[in-house]
C-alpha cells in the first residue's frame, strides 16, 4: 500500500494537503454569531434613531434658516468609503504615525514631554531583510 | 491545523508589541519586530488596539510561513528544495505569486519575481545582517532573470521551471500590509481606522483622521539628519509630511540595503534584465496606489526603471516622489510638494483587488 503513495516521476507531494491555509482564520465560534447578531441589532436601533434624528434635522431645516456648521465637526456617522474620500469622520490627528521609508529603513518618532515642551524623537535604524 | 496554528501563536507570541507614543491620544500607535524589518501599528479608536495587534499577529505569522525564502520551514524555501514541478499552494501563498506576476506584467517585467537566482548569486542568500559586508571574491557572472512568462499560475496550481527561483520582495511586504490592514478593520467590526506599516510600507483602511493620515515620506539615506546615535531631535532632512485620506503609499530604497562585494557596492533591487543591483538616477522613490501591494510594486519599478522611472509613473497616473542620488526631489502626478499636502490615490487598482483568500476585504 505504501507503493500507492509514492509519487511518479514529475510529481511532487503538495504542501500543507488536506490542511487549511495557515493564512485563514478558523471559523468563529457560535458564541461570536450571537455577538455579531447583538451588535448588528445594536447598530440597526442606532440607524433608526439615527434615521430619526436626521429626519428632524431636515424638517427642522426646513422649518428654520441653517446655521453654519461648525469646522470639524463631521460626524463619524458616514460610511467609511465616503469618509475615506473626503478624510473627515475621523480624529483629529496632529502628529506622524508612520514614516514610509526606503526597503529596510524605519524611523520610529516618539514623542516625549520635557520640562513641560513637547520633544519629538525620530530614530533612524535600518531594518534586517526584506522578505 | 493544530501544529499550524500552534506555530502561528508561538511566532506571533516571539515579538511583543511596544505602545508608541506620537503626540496623539485620539490614536493608538505601537510596534513590534516582524518579517525581518518593523511592523507598525496605527488604529482609532484606541480602544480597538487589542484586537488589532492580534489580528496583525496572525496575518504576518501567516505571511512569514508562506513567503520568507529566508526561513527554511516556509513554504516558498520548500519550493526552491524543489528543481521545478508542478505544485499546489496555499491559498496564501497562491495570491502572493499571482500579485507578484500582476505586479510583473503591469510594470512590463521591470519587477519581476523570478529574480531569486540573481540575487542569490549577488550574495544576497541569506539574512542581511550575516551577510559579509565587503566579500573581496569575484562577482561571478550576472543572472538575468529567466522573466515571469515562464510561471505558470492557474488558481492555487503553480507550474515552476527547473531553475526558476522565486522572489517576492518587490510585493510581499505591500500584500502584508494590505491583507494586515483589512483584517484589522474584519476584527474591529469595520468601525474606526486602522494603518499598518511594515517596514515603510503603508496601507490604510476604514475611515481616516480627519483630513487623512499623518505619514512622513522619508528623506534621503545617509543625508537624513541624523546624528552619530540615529536620532533627528529637530526632523532635519527626514522628509516631508503628507496626509494620505485613503488607500495606501511604499518606499522604495537602494540606500539602506548594501553591501559590497569586488570592490562594486550592491543592493537588493536588482534588474530583472540584467540581474545586476539597478544603477538608475533615483535614490528613493515614494508611490501611493490604492492598495500598497500596487504603491510597493511601482515604487521598485521606478528604481529599476531608472531614466524613464518619470515616463512610466506618469502614464501610470500614480503620485510619486522621486529623491535623487544628489538629493533632487521630483513630484510627479499630484504628490504634494508642500508640507501637509494631500495625497489622493486613483480609485483603481492594477496589481491587487484588496481582497485576500481569506475575506480581507476592506
Amino acid at each position: 500500500m505504501d507503493a500507492d503513495r509514492e509519487y511518479r516521476a514529475g510529481q511532487v507531494p503538495l504542501p500543507g494537503f488536506g490542511e487549511p491555509d495557515a493564512g485563514c482564520q478558523p471559523a468563529p465560534p457560535r458564541r461570536d454569531g450571537v455577538r455579531h447578531a447583538r451588535r448588528m441589532s445594536n447598530w440597526t436601533l442606532a440607524a433608526l434613531i439615527a434615521g430619526t434624528g436626521a429626519a428632524t434635522v431636515a424638517l427642522a431645516h426646513h422649518a428654520f434658516p441653517s446655521v453654519a456648521t461648525a469646522a470639524g465637526s463631521s460626524t463619524t456617522a458616514a460610511t467609511g468609503g465616503q469618509a475615506a474620500v473626503n478624510g473627515t469622520g475621523g480624529p483629529q490627528v496632529s502628529h506622524a504615525v508612520a514614516t514610509t521609508s526606503g526597503s529596510g529603513a524605519t524611523v520610529t518618532t516618539t514623542t516625549q514631554t520635557v520640562n513641560g515642551r513637547t520633544v519629538v524623537v525620530r530614530t533612524v535604524h535600518p531594518a534586517y531583510h526584506d522578505n | 491545523m493544530t501544529t499550524t496554528m500552534t506555530s502561528v501563536r508561538e511566532r506571533a507570541a516571539a515579538a511583543p508589541w511596544r505602545r508608541v507614543y506620537t503626540g496623539d491620544q485620539t490614536v493608538a500607535v505601537a510596534q513590534r519586530d516582524a518579517l525581518g524589518t518593523t511592523a507598525r501599528l496605527a488604529v482609532w479608536p484606541p480602544d480597538h488596539a487589542d484586537g488589532a495587534m492580534a489580528a496583525v499577529d496572525a496575518v504576518l505569522a501567516a505571511l512569514d510561513l508562506q513567503a520568507s525564502r529566508f526561513r527554511p520551514d516556509s513554504e516558498i524555501s520548500w519550493l526552491y528544495r524543489r528543481s521545478g514541478g508542478l505544485f499546489m499552494l496555499s491559498d496564501g501563498l497562491a495570491e502572493a505569486v499571482r500579485v507578484a506576476l500582476e505586479a510583473a506584467r503591469w510594470t512590463g517585467g521591470l519587477t519581476d519575481p523570478t529574480v531569486g537566482q540573481a540575487l542569490i548569486s549577488l550574495g544576497y542568500d541569506r539574512d542581511l545582517v550575516t551577510i559579509d559586508p565587503d566579500r573581496r571574491d569575484p562577482l561571478p557572472a550576472p543572472v538575468p532573470a529567466p522573466g515571469w512568462r515562464q510561471v505558470r499560475l492557474d488558481g492555487p496550481l503553480l507550474h515552476l521551471p527547473a531553475g526558476v527561483r522565486l522572489d517576492l520582495g518587490a510585493t510581499a511586504k505591500g500584500l502584508g500590509s494590505d491583507r494586515a490592514a483589512g483584517a484589522v478593520l474584519a476584527a474591529t467590526g469595520h468601525t474606526g481606522g486602522a494603518l499598518i506599516s511594515l517596514g515603510g510600507d503603508i496601507a490604510t483602511a476604514g475611515i481616516p483622521p480627519r483630513g487623512g493620515w499623518p505619514i512622513l515620506a522619508a528623506g534621503q539615506s545617509g543625508q537624513d539628519g541624523a546624528d552619530a546615535s540615529g536620532t533627528d531631535p529637530a526632523g532635519a532632512g527626514l522628509g516631508q509630511l503628507v496626509r494620505l485620506p485613503r488607500g495606501a503609499v511604499a518606499t522604495s530604497s537602494i540606500g539602506y540595503r548594501s553591501w559590497r562585494r569586488a570592490g562594486r557596492v550592491m543592493h537588493h533591487i536588482v534588474d530583472p534584465r540584467t540581474g545586476l543591483p539597478a544603477d538608475g538616477p533615483w535614490q528613493t522613490a515614494s508611490v501611493a496606489a490604492m492598495t500598497c501591494a500596487d504603491a510597493n510594486a511601482a515604487a521598485t519599478a521606478a528604481i529599476v526603471a531608472g531614466g524613464h522611472a518619470v515616463d512610466w509613473l506618469t502614464d501610470a497616473g500614480l503620485p510619486a516622489r522621486l529623491v535623487s542620488h544628489g538629493g533632487q526631489v521630483r513630484y510627479l502626478g499630484g504628490w504634494p510638494e508642500q508640507d501637509g499636502g494631500h495625497i489622493e490615490v486613483p480609485q483603481r487598482s492594477w496589481v491587487y483587488a484588496g481582497t485576500g483568500p481569506c475575506g480581507g476585504a476592506r
